[in-house]
This record gives C-alpha cells, structure tokens and sequence, in this order.
C-alpha cells in the first residue's frame, strides 16, 4: 500500500465521519442561536435516531427509504416533545438550570435505551448493500460516501431554507433578537419549538448514517456529542459555517492522528485541538469576539 | 400547570429509578439457597456448603448468568446422585454486582457463614485480583475463572483457576500461527486494557522464547473504536503475513473483521476467544468466516463436554460456554476433593484438590500445579461458516 493510498483512505473516512460530527454540530449550534443554550443532550438524540431506523428497518423490515423518513417524522414529534417538557418549563429561567435538563435528559435517554434495547449492540444495514469499490488502493465504502452526500445536502437545504423562505427568516430574526422578533409579531415559541424539531432531526439523521458504521448502542451518542461540541468551539459557537468547518476538521484531524501518530489516542486529538483553540481563538474560527449578548 | 407537569415527568422518573433499584435489590437478598432437590435436611451436618459470587447485577449479568446455570446444574446433578459421602451440596450464591468492591463484599459476607467449605469466585480477572488479599486472609478454597496469568502467580495459596491462563493462550496462539500457518511477520493488535497490553507481552515472550522471532508490528486500540482505518492501515504498511488479537469486546472484534475484509486485508487472523463469541459473529456475519481463534472451552471436545451440552441445553434451553463450563467443573473437582478429602479442613481440600489426577472435566483434564493452575491446552477453533469447529488442541508448556 503506497503513502498516498495510506493518507487518501484516512482522509476519505476522516472527512466522512467529520460530516455526521458536522451534522450534529450544526444542531446545537442552532439551538444555541435561538435560545443561547447548549443541548448536551444531542449526542443521545443521535442514539434514539439510529434505535428509531433500528426498529422501522431490521426489526419491522420496512424498506431504506420509508423507514428513513419515517424515522425523521418520528424524531420531528420526538424533538417537539424534547422541547416541550425539557426546554420550555425553563425557558424563562437563567440558561444552567436548562443545560443541566439538558444533560438529565441525555442520561434517561441512555438508561432508558439500555432497559429496553439491552447491552447487545444491534446491527443495522449500510443504505447500499453492495459495500463499496477501491480506486488507487484507497477504498471508498458507499455508506460513507452516502453521508458526504447527505450532508452537503442538507447544508444546501439549510442555506436556502434559512436565506430564502419565510418561515426560515422568521427562524433567524428569532434567533438574532427575541424580543424584537416578538415585537414583528413572530410567534417566538414557537420558532424555537421549530428550531428544535429541526435540531433533533440533524441529529437523529446523523445517528441514522452512523448506525451502520458504528453498531447501535446506548452509549454510541456520547463521544459523537462531545466531539460535535468541540467541532462547534471550534469553528466558533453557534456558527453554521463554523460547525461545518469545525466537524471535518475534527474528523480529519483524529483519522490522521490516529494513523500517523498512534491510533491509542485517536479520542485524544479532537480534545487537544479544541484546547489549542481555547488557549488561542477561543471564539473559534468564524466566531466574533462578543464577550456578552445584550 | 407547566411546573405540575413537569414536577409529574420528574416524580415518574424518580419512581423509575427506585423500581429499577429495587428489582436489583430483590433479587440479590435471595441468596438463593435453592439448591435443587434439597430436601430440608435433618441436621446441619448432612449439608456441604459452597459459596458462589454470581454478578447477577451489573454490566457482566450476562456471563453471570452462565456461570450460575453451571454451577446449579453440577450441584443438581451431584446431589442426584446420592451426593458427596451421603450428604447434599448446597450452593449459597451472592451478588458480585460486577463490581470490584461488591466482589469482595460478597466474599466478605460468605465467610460468615462458618459452614461455607469453599467458593467459587467471579470470572473477571480484575474482580478476582481484588479479592486475592481478602482470600489470603481467610484462607479457604477459592475457584476463579479469570486468565489473567497472575491471579495463580501472587503468593496466595487458595486459588485454583477452572480455566487455562492467558500464557498458554498465547502460546497456542503463537504455535500455531508459525508451525501450522507458516507465519513468520506476525502483527499483535490488541486493546489498551491490561487485557489487551498483557496478551501483547505474552505473545511477544512466547514468539521470542519458542522461535526467537519478534512481533512485526505492535499495534494497539482504544476498545469501542469505531474506525479502523489507521490500524488496518498500519498492518498493511508492515507487510505482516498474520494477526494474532488480544480484543475483549464482541463490537469491536465485529466492526475490525468487516472493515478489515473492506479494505483488502485478508491475512490469516488468530484471535483471543471473544472472536467465537456469538455476540461478535452476529454483528460480523461473513466477514469472520474461516478466522482462528484459541478456545477453553467447546461442545465438541470430549464426551463429557457434549453430555454436559446436552444437559445443559435441556435445563435452560441455550447452549453453554466457557462460563457454564468451568463453573460445572469447579464444582465436580470439590465434590471429589471433598470425597477425598480427611475432613473439610481449608487445609485437607486443598490438599485434596492439588492430589487429583487427571480428574476429566468439560473443559479438559485437570491437574493441578503448586500455584493451582488446573488447565494447560487451548483447542484451536475456527469458524467454518458460523459453526465453531476444533482444530486442533495445543498444550502449553507450563
């Protein structure tokens, strides 16, 4: 295997795995902007997303396609009903009370899923069952390649639905200023009800293009919710560019850790660079430097 | 009536906790005393007592589940026939909790009882390891199941491992790879826990020991990796011609096989005995086909075994494993210690237990060394399109 192929497999799946990173980041960067919280529960979300496809694929047998939008119906009610009894009880409060709900949330969810679902990981299979093809020595598994495609889409849509329809302006004026939008006469609640159906639909969708790399587990959410919230500091918090640039740097950055450095402290690197990014640009790449919102 | 609402998920979901706590609760305050046909007996004398330290909450309930069929099963069986010297076997199990202190406090609470002969340890070599020095103090027969090499190796002359330790696994390991596959740039790749680092070192003195050759590539994981690029990566780059795995999670022995065959690396593979595990050939399916592994413990391996199986299967309706095994085999090796035994002084069954002689058991044959290592031969199995079939068994030297 020549040191091209070498470097170009580990781009390939760092990039790749830095895309469903992005996903999730661009969730949480989201619901920051429109309620100025972190939703730590976003890592589960991912979980209960690829428990859901779970269910509607390998355990009712449902075809690739309705199970996949049934799922992102499923988790759309999931995510309303999130914000329903996680988020709104607290919304007035200051935002601690509502990140520790936030962290509660994510605990039941995976202690709920180990009752019900049991220690065993559970399997669910790749959208192309043909695998993938090899190209210079570098192997391209379909399923990666189908979250690259995913992805981008679905930073495609988010430009065009938050730049050219209505409901998705009303979304930014609401995330930009609450009370002015509230003024305009927007129905602030219930923007940010929409923001976190949204939000949870990223996720789970992350969790379904990841569920058949990864096995499906209780506890699959945890790192992926940790890395996403490094890739959004650095990329800058609550910037969508950011949790873009942020995921995929945080992807590439582990996969060529791990292969040129030791794949023992693959975990480690994401952490290191988001140190990096603390000590030196703590308002991340896009981030501007606005110490408190008025 | 938003804060009723909330304040009703929060009450709901404290309740949750406390059914959750208490189902774990019930169970462990039955220390069953249910050993099968026990008739209430006349006298306190006409029973022999042995403890059992089952996880029967935790993260290891699964192998616990195992390990207590085994040992019930043997104890039915034994007291069936006529018992030990005209008295019934009684098995007084305690919860383990999985934990390294709820292994310890069980152990601490089965010495209470003065009537208690013997007892059967967990198998996780760390929960073992933990409760050496309790042992030591105590001073009575304990049976482990852990391989770590050094639970037999630490000076304390009460344990007697059911099961071959991790050096004659490597061994096996080893040999076959460089006698039967002709392996001569072996790749190690093995987790980061103590397991996985200890496995490293034994295959590396045994490849220098027995062949004076050295491992081509030391490659080790974090356990629960998820992409094995790099690692696949790197064996490739060190143009080794075998992989010997010390890997203790099924996921990961699954995501490594699939990923491995994706990319092209398709090398003879020798695995530690998680790549029989049916947990693992569930999530890789194909992708383990025609892959080694060294085994304790198959249906296959000598009469006793396959009558075992059938028993077994009979009674709980699942086939056993190395777990239900050796727990079986403990159990028999004190009945007859006990048979032989002067009285069931600590001292005379354990003298007892080091006297037998090729006692043949479901695992193998045992015969016990000075540090009570009972076992020496790991049987090479490999997965002939998802059956598990022996190869071949190979001694260790000990």
């Amino acid at each position: 295997m020549s040191g091209l192929a070498i470097l170009g497999q580990n781009v390939f799946s760092g990039i790749a795995i830095g895309g469903v990173y992005a996903l999730l980041a661009l969730g949480i960067a989201l619901i920051y902007r429109s309620t100025n919280v972190t939703n730590f529960a976003q890592g589960d979300i991912t979980m209960l997303g690829a428990y859901a496809l779970y269910i509607l694929l390998e355990q009712l047998g449902l075809p690739y396609p309705i199970a996949f939008l049934l799922a992102i119906v499923v988790m759309g009610i999931f995510g309303w009903l999130f914000q329903r009894f996680v988020y709104y009880p607290l919304r007035n409060r200051s935002f601690l009370p509502v990140i520790i709900a936030t962290i509660g949330a994510g605990i039941l969810f995976q202690n709920v899923a180990l009752v019900v679902f049991g220690s065993i990981p559970r399997k669910v299979n790749p959208v192309f069952a043909s695998g993938g093809f090899t190209v210079g020595g570098v192997y391209f598994d379909l399923q990666y390649i189908v979250i690259l495609v995913v992805t981008a889409a679905l930073f495609v849509f988010q430009y065009l639905f938050f730049e050219h329809t209505s409901l998705g302006k009303k979304m930014q004026a609401t995330a930009q200023d609450k009370t002015m939008a509230q003024l305009l006469g927007i129905p602030v609640a219930l923007m940010i009800a929409f923001t976190f159906i949204y939000s949870t639909i990223l996720g789970a969708i992350g969790g379904m293009l990841v569920a058949p790399i990864y096995f499906v587990t209780n506890r699959m959410g945890s790192t992926l919710g940790l890395k996403a919230f490094a890739a959004c500091i650095c990329g800058g918090f609550g910037d969508v560019r950011g949790a873009l640039i942020g995921g995929i740097a945080i992807g590439l950055i582990e996969a060529l850790g791990a292969a040129y450095i030791a794949p023992v402290y693959k975990d480690a690197f994401p952490f290191l660079l988001l140190l990096v990014f603390l000590l030196v640009r703590p308002q991340g790449i896009f981030g501007e430097k606005v110490s408190e919102k008025a | 009536m938003k804060k009723r609402v909330f304040a009703c998920i929060l009450a709901a979901a404290m309740l949750f906790c406390l059914a959750a706590c208490g189902g774990g609760s019930t169970e462990t305050t039955s220390p069953a005393t249910d050993a099968p046909s026990t008739d209430t007996p006349a006298s306190d004398s006409d029973v022999i007592k042995i403890g059992h330290i089952v996880h029967m909450t935790g993260s290891a309930v699964e192998s616990g589940g195992y390990e207590k069929n085994g040992a019930e099963l043997a104890v039915e069986e034994i007291n069936a026939a006529g018992g030990v010297n005209g008295k019934q076997l009684v098995l007084v199990q305690e919860d383990g909790k999985s934990t390294n202190q709820g292994s310890v406090a069980a152990f601490q609470k089965l010495l209470e009882d003065d009537e208690i002969v013997a007892v059967i340890g967990p198998s996780p070599s760390t929960q073992f390891a933990a409760m050496i020095p309790t042992i030591d103090e105590a001073g009575i027969p304990v049976a482990t199941g852990g391989t770590n090499y050094s639970l037999t190796h630490s000076d304390c002359p009460w344990v007697f491992r059911f099961r071959p330790h991790d050096g004659f696994s490597a061994q096996a390991m080893v040999r076959y790879a460089v006698d039967e596959l002709g392996a001569t740039k072996i790749a190690v790749l093995h987790g980061s826990d103590s397991f996985g680092v200890g496995g490293y070192d034994l295959v590396a003195q045994y490849l220098d020991e027995l062949y004076g050759m050295e491992p081509i590539l030391d490659q080790s994981f974090n356990n629960d990796e998820k992409d094995y690029t790099a690692v696949i990566t790197n064996i490739k780059e060190s143009g080794a011609d075998c992989i010997i795995s010390y890997m203790a999670m099924s996921p990961d022995v699954g995501m490594f096989a699939t990923q491995r065959l994706q990319q092209g690396l398709d090398i003879p593979w020798i695995g530690s005995p998680s790549v029989t595990a049916v947990a693992g050939r569930e999530l890789a399916g194909e992708a383990l086909y025609g892959v080694y592994a060294v085994s304790d413990f198959h249906v296959d391996g000598n009469e006793k075994a396959t009558a075992f199986a059938a028993a077994y299967e009979e009674k709980f309706g699942r086939e056993p494993d190395f777990y239900s095994a050796w727990t079986y085999d403990a159990i028999y090796c004190f009945a007859e210690a006990f048979k032989n035994a002067a009285d069931l002084e600590p001292e005379s069954i354990r003298e007892a237990i080091l006297a037998l002689e090729d006692f043949e058991g479901v695992e193998g044959t045992y015969n016990f060394d000075e540090n009570g290592d009972g076992l020496d031969a790991y049987y090479i199995v490999v997965n002939n399109e998802n059956n598990i079939e022996v190869v071949t068994k190979i001694e260790g030297n000990r």
